[in-house]
């Protein structure tokens, strides 16, 4: 697991285990070597000390050649383990009387060397000149082995090692002592944070322990909890009121429109009745007063009869575009061969345009609205029935083809076509290409299809060269 | 100084040659010169394992004297162990008197004589004087001497009577003591 992402309790635990060993580390190879040194200096002196005393001893010995004295002073030697070899060398250098330790086998030099003590392979050994007063009368040589240090230095690395767990157990504990005023309060803070992005609830404020940064801390935490939760107080209550504001504004537009569709429908519908009058009697006035008018009267009549007419074709789209408005959007698989069928033969006047030569390709089911999918055939085929009809040999070429996630079907005619620079006024409602002395009609079919493929969720558009012909597509999605 | 070196490479051969001989206990009936060659080494070694009073030298480089009493059976070896030596900055000196009245001012007084009575003589006299007697006559603890060379297992040895020791003021190592016999012969009246 890597350092940094240790809980802050177990990384305070790692530093102070670190420095606690390193310190105790060095500070134990610091006294180690001190106890060495010391050791050696002291083991040196010791012996010196011991090789004196000896020396100091043995001066009668020599001085009266007595080596079972020498002998006797020389196994005292034994009450000092280390000591592994000693002897006596007269003042001719000559060996006089010697000590072994009985475990040991040591050479001991052939005759005396220069006074003084040194280290040699784990063993000091040296010499100590014997003197009585000033009269030099041998030479005393001592070997010690280095056992005293290897022992002194196992209990030295016992009492360390117990130094070491002992000063680990404290420093773990002190460590777990004192770590709370430490990780309880981030802890603490940590623990709000997280019921904080956990439940979104702004009013929870975490507890101060101590006056030191962390409770700066804390403090800065809960102030900016504060100001949090006023702002989204503030954002709720807007909200809110936002909402409100807008239902309140759809319910006021919804029946604004509702009104407004209501009155387009009551006036189309009422002017059909004034309407309707205006026609009987105009076909009165012609059936029953004939023989009453001249020809100018019998030519204004018709005049007015052909207008009513018209006008009450008028009311009837608008009546229709108002009306998908208000209708349920009712989806269903629609058979859009049998569908095209429907119209075309309802469209097909005998003695009229028996003539128009139809193409009629493969059209693929699609799921809308049947009643507003049957109006769009009609609108289209019978705006290419109207616009072809002043051809010799009008033609009319119904298709599909997939887009996408979408079908477009069209419908293509060889009449009269529309300048494409104005087809953005096509699917406008009362916007006409052609003058009515041209081509009769409302100006509401193409609106009517714009608006009923644009609830389906599809699009319209045309292409079309004036005076060869126009196409145009609706595209709906696919079932 | 030389002359010491000299001695002393005398000095270890004979020696040497002494040890040779004491492996084959012939010692007994060895040369005398070799066993007083000994004695007179044992003799310079008394005065450094010896301390007499302050007042038995009158001035700091007063010399130390050895003084031998008749007989002189050292020759000149004793005077070629001594030269040259100190004893606590006193040059160590040998003496050699005809009478016994001429010894009255040395420190350590070796005698060889035969005589018993000119032998208490000479005791009683020293013992005044704080001087170290020293004989190798078989009585001579018994008379109130003080040390007394004799043979042993092939081997010089010496006895010494810490009392008559003490009359004289002498204060004798103990590790001196411990490489001799200590003997206390009853008191002479």
């Amino acid at each position: 697991m890597l350092f940094a992402n240790l809980p802050i309790q177990k990384k305070l635990l790692r530093i102070v285990f670190l420095i606690n060993a390193i310190v105790l580390f060095l500070a134990g190879i610091a006294f180690f070597l001190y106890e060495v040194h010391v050791f050696r200096t002291s083991t040196q002196e010791k012996l010196s000390t011991i090789g004196k005393i000896i020396a100091s001893n043995s001066t009668a010995a020599l001085a009266f050649d007595s080596p079972g004295d020498a002998k006797e002073i020389l196994s005292a030697l034994k009450t000092e383990p280390h000591i592994v070899a000693a002897c006596l060398y007269d003042k001719n250098g000559k060996l006089f009387s010697n000590y072994l330790s009985d475990d040991t086998l040591q050479v001991l030099p052939a005759e005396p060397g220069s006074p003084g003590y040194h280290f040699s392979a784990g063993h000091v050994e040296g010499f100590e000149q014997v003197k009585q007063e000033s009269v030099s009368l041998g030479t005393l040589y001592l070997k010690s082995d280095m056992g005293a240090i290897y022992d002194r230095l196992k209990i030295y690395a016992g009492v360390f090692l117990l130094v070491f767990f002992v000063s680990f157990l404290l420093a773990f504990l002190l460590v777990k002592i004192l770590l709370k005023s430490i990780s309880l309060p981030i802890m603490a803070l940590a623990e709000t944070a997280r019921a904080i992005s956990d439940k979104k609830d702004y009013s929870v404020r975490s507890v101060k322990m101590g006056a030191d940064e962390l409770g700066a801390l804390t403090d800065t935490f809960n102030q900016m909890l504060d100001e949090i939760q006023q702002q989204d107080s503030h954002l709720k209550q807007f909200n809110l009121n936002l909402e409100n504001m807008v239902r309140a504004r759809t319910l006021q537009l919804e029946s604004v429109n509702k009104e407004l569709e209501s009155f387009s429908y009551s006036v189309s519908h009422d002017l059909r009745a004034p309407l309707r009058a205006i026609v009987g009697f105009t076909s009165i006035l012609e059936d029953e007063y004939n023989d009453k008018l001249d020809d100018e009267g019998k030519r204004i009549t018709s005049v007015i009869r052909k207008n009513t007419v018209k006008m009450g074709r008028l009311i009837d789209d608008l009546l229709a575009f108002s009306r998908m408005s208000r209708q349920d959007n009712k989806k269903s698989t629609i058979d859009m061969q049998a569908m095209v069928d429907e119209v075309k033969a309802s469209l097909v006047i005998p003695g009229n345009n028996e003539k128009i030569r139809w193409s009629i390709g493969e059209l693929p089911p699609v799921n809308a609205n049947p009643n507003m999918i049957k109006q769009v055939w009609e609108n289209l085929i019978g705006n290419s029935i109207k616009y072809s009809g002043k051809k010799e040999q009008p033609c009319i070429e119904i298709g599909s083809f997939a887009k996408k996630d979408h079908i477009v079907f069209f419908v293509k005619d060889n009449g009269a076509g529309f300048d494409v620079r104005y087809s953005d006024k096509l699917f406008k409602v009362f916007q006409r290409l052609h003058t009515p002395e041209e081509f009769e009609g409302t100006g509401v079919g193409l609106a009517l299809v714009d608006k009923i493929i644009s609830r389906e969720g599809g699009s319209v558009w045309a292409e079309s060269e004036l005076g060869k012909g126009a196409c145009f597509y609706f595209s709906l999605p696919q079932a | 100084m030389k002359k010491l070196i000299k001695n002393i490479w005398i000095c270890r051969y004979r020696i040497a040659i002494w040890l040779l001989f004491s492996q084959s206990s012939v010692l007994a009936q060895s040369t005398p010169e070799l066993e007083y060659q000994l004695k007179a080494v044992f003799l310079f070694n008394f005065t450094q394992f010896t301390e007499w009073p302050a007042d038995s030298f009158h001035s700091d480089s007063e010399p130390l004297v050895i003084g031998i009493v008749g007989e002189n059976p050292f020759g000149a070896y004793l005077e070629s162990i001594v030269s040259g030596e100190m004893k606590g900055g006193h040059p160590v000196v040998v003496k050699y008197y005809k009478d016994e009245e001429d010894a009255g001012t040395c420190h350590v007084l070796f005698f060889h004589i035969k005589d018993p009575q000119r032998r208490k003589e000479i005791i009683e006299g020293a013992t005044d004087k704080n001087i170290l007697t020293v004989s190798d006559d078989a009585a001579f603890l018994k008379e109130g001497g003080m040390v007394r060379f004799f043979t042993s297992s092939n081997k010089i040895k010496f006895q010494i009577s810490l009392n008559a020791c003490k009359k004289a003021r002498l204060e004798l190592s103990s590790k001196l003591l411990r490489v001799a016999d200590i003997i206390e012969p009853p008191e002479i009246k």
